[in-house]
């Protein structure tokens, strides 16, 4: 299993200017890294919407890397997107899913299906072709540079020991993050 | 009489980059012309709140969406568009399908719930709106988009006959 905190810092220690969307249980520990322009926590938005938001940027901004920290849970609230993000690929894209089998934020409850599901056979069934799941450090340590290099749409799913977070309160409100982000991106 | 290719001059004026949405019966035509356009990118997603989240983002990432979908695709995608679109302030436009007019005129044998359902709907979402009933209505379109930048929220046109 892996920690999610160190492998949110290594990510963090190579991430240059790459745009980074994350969700509930992985938005705040990655605050601690990188709060900048780039850094979109999709909280206080739509629940399961994060992929489908952030494969949207990357089909706007090619030039970029665009990665998505999404959960389990989240990915099973829209697990439609996976085939979405088959039939339009965006080779800028990448795709991470924490799998813990919990809802982190609300007191660490099974997701459905917990133990149960292949998110990598979820992923290759709707035609996604690079998934890589990876459980271990050596092998995250490898598979690292992939993150930001390998051809999109890419997923890895990362199996994550079980943690708990508080519910996450992003620095600003959501409306300041897009706009702050659009800026960003548009140059005013 | 609503005609797809006067729609998509509407949107060509708009230089709308990409349609993004789920066909229905209503929209048929307007999809087929829209994917022989060598401007506008089609992306279909697997239903109609991922259209509003992929739309979202392709606005933050200064591209120019709109989402074409049907009034019962609109219903699912209520918490997609409240959390992405509406809350960051984003002036999407919509062209929503109107499933079901035709069972609201009196003396129609059944009542569609897609109709009766939709305008309240709207409404409650805080959704400012307009129908096209035919050709004559497509100016509404620019009036859409003019309230959308003024807002800086969404809102919708609804296409209540068929394409053609």
């Amino acid at each position: 299993m892996l920690n999610k905190y160190t492998c949110l810092e290594k990510l963090a220690d190579k991430r240059t200017d790459e745009l980074v969307v994350t969700t509930m249980s992985v938005a705040m520990p990655w605050a601690t890294h990188s709060d900048g322009p780039l850094d979109f926590a999709h909280v206080e938005s739509a629940m399961g919407h994060a992929a489908d938001f952030a494969l949207g940027l990357a089909i706007a901004q090619p030039e970029r890397r665009v990665l998505c920290i999404n959960g389990d849970g989240s990915t099973l609230m829209s697990l439609g997107v996976l085939v979405t993000m088959a039939q339009r690929p965006a080779a800028n894209f990448t795709l991470v899913i924490t799998e813990t089998g919990t809802y982190e934020v609300t007191g660490s409850q099974p997701v459905p299906g917990a133990g149960l599901i292949d998110h990598e056979q979820l992923c290759r069934g709707a035609g996604l072709k690079r998934v890589y799941t990876i459980d271990n450090d050596a092998d995250f340590d490898a598979k690292l540079d992939q993150h930001f290099s390998e051809e999109g749409p890419a997923v890895f799913i990362w199996k994550i020991a079980k943690a708990t977070e508080p519910v996450p309160k992003p620095s600003k409100p959501i409306r300041e993050r897009a706009y702050r982000l659009r800026e960003a991106l548009t140059g005013g | 009489m609503l005609q797809a290719n006067k729609i998509i001059a509407a949107l060509e004026k708009q230089e709308i980059t990409h349609v993004v949405g789920v066909p229905d019966n209503g929209s048929r035509t307007l999809y087929e012309q829209l994917w022989a356009h060598d401007k506008i990118e089609v992306v279909f997603t697997s239903r109609e709140g991922e259209a509003y989240g992929l739309a979202s983002g392709l606005y933050l990432g200064a591209a120019n969406p709109l989402v074409l979908i049907q009034n019962t695709g609109f219903f699912e995608a209520g918490d997609a568009f409240r959390g992405t679109a509406y809350n960051m302030g984003i002036p999407l436009v919509s062209l929503i399908g109107y499933r079901g007019y035709k069972t609201m005129e009196p003396g129609a044998p059944r009542v569609d719930t897609a109709a009766t359902f939709f305008e309240p709907t709207l409404k409650a979402w805080n959704i400012p709106y307009t129908a096209m009933h035919s050709d004559d209505d497509i100016g509404q379109i620019d009036q859409a988009f003019k309230k959308a930048a003024e807002t800086s929220l969404p809102t919708a046109v609804l296409i209540v006959p068929e394409t053609t």
